[in-house]
């Protein structure tokens, strides 16, 4: 395996994005760190996947947990338990309750395309963030990907990624590394294209 | 001479057409078929973003399919296709297409469909007592178990919600009515993992996490509609398991933990309380 080259295979996959979605660089992330994670799993079919993950904004399971079951989801998990430290000690359960539905779907059920959707906000640690612009920012991602999820010529050359990321052995690095490595390529190309513009 | 060589031409170009036609309407039929088996196979496994995409491939075959020649099964198919993926306006238009072709169930089937999707309209417009009623006739009388499950998700979500705002008393009496309406619909279909997660769900809003951890390992045992849903249920059980843990006296809790750590193990959780799915 080598570093350089999984760095160059993403440098394409930014590319392919800047092609056929110029204007939704938000969406770069999430595709490439999902390609990646799929790469994983040896799953290449692309095109299915990311029609699919839509789905997984609608209700499927039974939404409306006890009050006892918000406060565990809050209390026992680390970051989101220092994020909601006022409401928690105060059992704030409205306050909990307006927050659950957004950040039960990213943190509790953990899609990976909606947890790379919120990349910088989870990293940050800022979840407040999360659950004020879920529903707007989930219904951008759904409208921005339309276009490209319209022109037969994006499919196949997203696909090719795939297979080529599994070759080099992208299934090797941690999922930090993954992620540095995704990021570093949106910038790299983000640099060049200001470069290139001025 | 030229003239019969290209009547001759003509009628193999139309025999090569009618042949290609035929070949690529038996082809659209044959791929819905093969897509919605393969779609089931996935949801048997849990793999619910296969099975979507699958069901999507079904989908787009079975309207070519019953675009270009239309039939009972084409449309049934395609109807099928669209409950599994929520699409009940246009499933309900293909059973009644179907049921018009031939297909017997198709109308009762169009009818539940259009039964379900018009309490799906009432609860978005914020009419939760005819969604409830309607939700209700379905888990009763429909024979379509799709409808059914959905109707039950739905029926569950939106009872519970209306218990959070009730006092106490009545809180218990409906829940106590909520666990009546799911022993029935387990005592129609035991094995029916779906069933045993809206129990387990149930039980924990009337504070019996012991009988909700149960019900969710039956349902984890039995199998679940999708990915999404396991997941649900595998937090629910780190739930009761923290809760039960906490609360047993130190000689039924090591039996407890004892129990759960070798469920844990047989669904290859990376510890009692991280199921393998979880990366945080």
């Amino acid at each position: 395996m080598s570093k350089k080259d999984i760095e160059s295979a993403l440098a394409r996959g930014v590319e392919i994005l800047n092609e056929f979605l110029p204007l939704q660089t938000t969406l770069y992330f999430p595709i490439l760190y999902s390609a990646c994670v799929w790469a994983v799993r040896r799953v290449f079919d692309y095109r299915e996947r990311l029609f699919s993950w839509q789905v997984w904004l609608d209700p499927e399971e039974v939404r409306t947990k006890p009050d006892e079951f918000v406060l565990h989801f809050f209390a026992t998990h680390e970051a989101l338990g220092r994020a909601y430290a006022a409401e928690l000690a105060g059992r704030d359960i409205g306050a909990l309750r307006a927050a659950f539905p957004a950040l039960y779907a990213v943190c509790g059920l953990e899609d990976a395309f909606l947890k790379a959707l919120f990349r910088k906000e989870l990293e940050s640690g800022d979840y407040r963030r999360i659950a004020a612009d879920f529903a707007l920012r989930a219904a951008k991602a759904r409208a921005d990907i339309r276009p490209a999820e319209a022109d037969a010529r994006f499919w196949p050359a997203l696909e090719s990624l795939g297979p080529e990321l599994a070759a080099l052995g992208v299934h090797l690095l941690k999922d930090a590394e993954v992620r540095k490595a995704v990021i570093n390529a949106i910038k790299k190309r983000a640099a060049k294209g200001g470069a290139e513009g001025g | 001479m030229g003239s019969s060589r290209a009547v001759r031409f003509r009628a193999l170009f139309a025999l090569a057409l009618a042949l290609l036609s035929a070949s690529g309407c038996a082809t659209h039929l044959r791929n819905a078929k093969a897509a919605y088996a393969e779609a089931q196979e996935f949801s048997r496994r849990y793999q619910t973003e296969q099975a979507l995409a699958a069901y999507k491939r079904s989908l787009v075959e079975s309207g070519l399919e019953a675009r270009k020649n239309p039939s009972a099964q084409a449309f049934m198919l395609k109807g099928m296709a669209e409950v599994n993926l929520g699409l009940w306006g246009d499933a309900e238009l293909s059973f009644v297409k179907a049921s018009g072709l031939g297909f017997e169930a198709g109308e009762a089937w169009a009818s539940d469909v259009s039964l379900l999707g018009l309490a799906i309209s009432f609860e978005e417009l914020g009419l939760g007592d005819p969604a409830l009623r309607a939700y209700e006739n379905l888990l009763g009388k429909s024979a379509f178990k799709p409808v059914r499950l959905a109707a039950a998700q739905r029926y569950f979500d939106l009872t519970l919600l209306r218990t959070l705002g009730l006092g106490d008393k009545e809180k218990s009496r409906a829940l106590a009515d909520l666990a009546k309406v799911v022993d029935r619909l387990e005592a129609g279909d035991f094995a029916c993992g779906f069933y045993h997660y809206f129990h387990s769900q149930v039980e924990s809003h009337r504070g019996d996490q012991r009988r909700s951890y149960e019900e969710a390992v039956t349902a984890r045992e039995l199998g679940l509609p999708s990915e999404k849903i396991l997941r649900d249920n595998d937090n629910q059980i780190v739930f009761c398991y923290d809760t039960l843990a906490g609360a047993l006296p130190a000689s039924e809790r090591d039996v407890f933990t004892a129990a759960h750590a070798s469920w844990t193990k047989k669904w290859g959780w990376k510890d009692a309380r991280t199921p393998g799915w979880k990366q945080e």
